[in-house]
C-alpha cells in the first residue's frame, strides 16, 4: 500500500518551509535514510531522508516553493505502478503561486506576521517594495503584529548617497541571532575574574599526554561547559510560547572566526562524548568551518554556547545570545594579566543571576 | 603537483610566516626542526589555519586522529607527513 511522507518541522516556530532541491524523481528506488531533498527556513536548512525504502510514486513538490510542514511531500510504493488514493494533493499546504521571498523581505512578513500567499509579486521573487506596496494599498498585517505591536521597526533610508545591499547568508544568520535576541529573550549579563593557571596547567598537561597540535585550553572549558549542561539542564533549556523547552541533547554551539566570517559550529549531542571525543569532534567541526565548508548540523541546533575573544585580547565582551538558547559563555584572557574572565549573556526568562554565577564558578576551574 | 621536499618546506615556511605575521609575529626565523606549537608564535587559531591550507594546498586530507606533534609538529615533520601520505 503507497505510503507518503510529510515536510518535517525545521524549527518549532516556522509553519512553512522553502524547498531547496528534490533530489529524487518518480519511479526511482529509495533506500531508508537516502536523501531525498533538501528544505529551509530563514533559521537553518536541513536534508529530509526517506523514512521507508519503496518506489517513488509522485513528488507532490518542487524546487522554490514554499510549503506547510505537515504536508505531503511524496509517495513511496512497494511496485512503480502502485495507485495513488485519490483525493490526497492538499492545495491548502502549499503556496506554489507565491514568488519566493527575499531574505530581507522574508524578515519583514515574519515580524508583521503576513502569509506571502496575499501579496503579489512585481518580480522573480517577493521584495520588501512588494510588501510596502502592498501595505500602502491597505493590506493589514497578521494578528499577531495587531495584538502585540512588535512591529518591524521601519528604518528611513539616510539621506547620504548609498545603495541597499542584500545581506551573505551569514550576515542574514547574524542578523536573526540579534533580532531574536532583541525581541525576545530578556537577555542579562554577569562576568567573574578567575585565576587561569589551574586550567592552563590542566591543557598543557592534557596536550602534552596526547601530543596535540592545537591548545586544549578551550575545548576542554566548553566541554565542561557541556558537562555542566547535563548536571544542571535548566541552562540547556529556552522558553516557547510562556512554556520552558527542555532539551534533550546538549549540542555545544563554539565560535569560530574564519577569516572575515564568524561562525558559530556546533557539536551536537555531546552528552554521549568523553573530553577526547569532544576535543576531536570539535576539532573536525573547527577545521569544516575555516575551510568555509560547515555542513548545516554543523551550523545549526546548538543548546548551550561558548565563544572566546582571548585571542584578540580583549578584556570582555558580551556575546548575543543564540536563536532559542539561554545561555552563552564568554571567554576572555588579557595578555599580560594573571586574571582571566568568564562572562555570560543569558535569557533571564530562564536563569537568575544566582545560576549563572554558580555555572561561571564552576566553569572556572577545571572539574 | 610539485612535491619536491625543499619547496614543499619552503612554502610551509611562508606560510607560517604569514600567519605569524598576522599575529604582529616575526616567524622569518624559524627552522625546520622548530615545534611550531611551542614556538609562541602561532596561537591555536593560526595552526588551524595552517593546517586546512596544507590539506587544500596539497589536496589530500588529514584525519583527525593525525592531528599531532609526530606528524605536523614540525616543518619537517609537514613535509614527510605529507609524502609519506601522498603516493608517489
Amino acid at each position: 500500500m503507497p505510503t507518503f511522507q510529510t515536510v518535517p518541522c525545521v524549527n518549532i516556530n516556522d509553519e512553512f518551509v522553502d524547498v531547496v532541491s528534490i533530489d529524487v524523481k518518480q519511479g526511482e528506488f529509495v533506500n531508508s535514510g537516502d536523501v531525498v531533498a533538501t528544505v529551509e527556513t530563514d533559521k537553518s536548512m536541513i536534508d529530509v531522508v526517506a523514512e521507508q525504502d519503496g518506489y517513488v510514486l509522485r513528488v507532490d513538490c518542487e524546487p522554490g516553493q514554499k510549503i506547510r510542514v505537515g504536508a505531503v511531500m511524496f509517495w513511496l510504493g512497494a511496485t512503480r505502478d502502485e495507485a495513488i488514493p485519490e483525493e490526497t494533493k492538499d492545495t491548502s499546504s502549499t503556496v506554489s503561486a507565491v514568488r519566493q521571498p527575499t531574505a530581507k523581505a522574508r524578515a519583514m512578513l515574519k515580524e508583521l506576521d503576513i502569509d506571502p500567499a496575499r501579496i503579489p509579486a512585481s518580480g522573480e521573487r517577493l521584495s520588501v517594495a512588494d510588501i510596502e506596496a502592498w501595505l500602502r494599498k491597505g493590506g493589514k498585517p497578521g494578528k499577531a503584529a495587531a495584538s502585540t505591536q512588535t512591529a518591524i521597526r521601519r528604518e528611513d533610508a539616510p539621506t547620504v548617497a548609498g545603495d541597499l545591499q542584500e545581506l551573505s547568508p551569514e550576515a542574514a544568520g547574524m542578523l536573526h541571532t540579534v533580532a531574536w535576541h532583541r525581541d525576545f529573550a530578556a537577555s542579562a549579563y554577569l562576568e567573574v575574574e578567575y585565576d587561569p593557571k589551574p586550567w592552563e596547567e590542566r591543557a598543557a598537561a592534557y596536550a602534552t599526554e596526547h601530543k596535540l597540535m592545537l591548545s586544549p585550553l578551550l575545548p576542554l572549558m566548553a566541554f565542561r561547559l557541556a558537562e555542566l549542561g547535563r548536571e544542571r539542564p535548566l541552562i540547556n533549556s529556552t522558553i516557547v510560547n510562556g512554556q520552558r523547552f527542555q532539551y534533550t541533547p546538549v549540542n555545544i554551539g563554539f565560535t569560530v572566526q574564519a577569516g572575515a566570517m564568524l561562525y558559530l559550529t556546533v557539536v551536537r549531542d555531546t552528552q554521549d562524548m568523553n573530553a577526547a571525543q569532544f576535543i576531536s569532534a570539535l576539532g573536525e567541526v573547527q577545521r569544516h568551518a575555516m575551510a568555509h565548508k560547515l555542513p548545516p548540523q554543523e551550523a545549526t541546533g546548538a543548546t548551550l554556547s561558548f565563544s572566546s575573544m582571548a585571542r584578540w585580547n580583549v578584556s570582555r565582551h558580551t556575546p548575543i545570545l543564540p536563536p532559542q538558547t539561554s545561555l552563552i559563555i564568554a571567554h576572555a584572557a588579557p595578555k599580560n594579566s594573571d586574571k582571566a574572565v568568564l562572562g555570560a549573556t543569558y535569557d533571564h526568562r530562564v536563569l537568575t543571576g544566582f545560576d549563572v554565577a554558580q555555572v561561571l564558578l564552576a566553569l572556572s576551574r577545571p572539574a | 603537483m610539485n612535491l619536491n621536499p625543499d619547496q614543499i618546506k619552503a612554502a610551509i615556511r611562508a606560510k607560517v610566516i604569514e600567519l605569524a605575521k598576522a599575529l604582529d609575529m616575526d616567524a622569518s626565523g624559524v627552522t625546520d626542526d622548530d615545534i611550531l606549537p611551542a614556538t609562541g608564535l602561532l596561537d591555536s587559531g593560526a595552526i588551524l589555519e595552517l593546517v586546512v591550507w596544507f590539506e587544500a594546498s596539497y589536496d589530500f586530507r588529514i584525519k583527525q586522529e593525525d592531528m599531532n606533534i609526530d606528524n605536523l609538529g614540525s616543518i619537517n615533520a609537514m613535509t614527510n607527513f605529507l609524502l609519506s601520505s601522498k603516493p608517489a
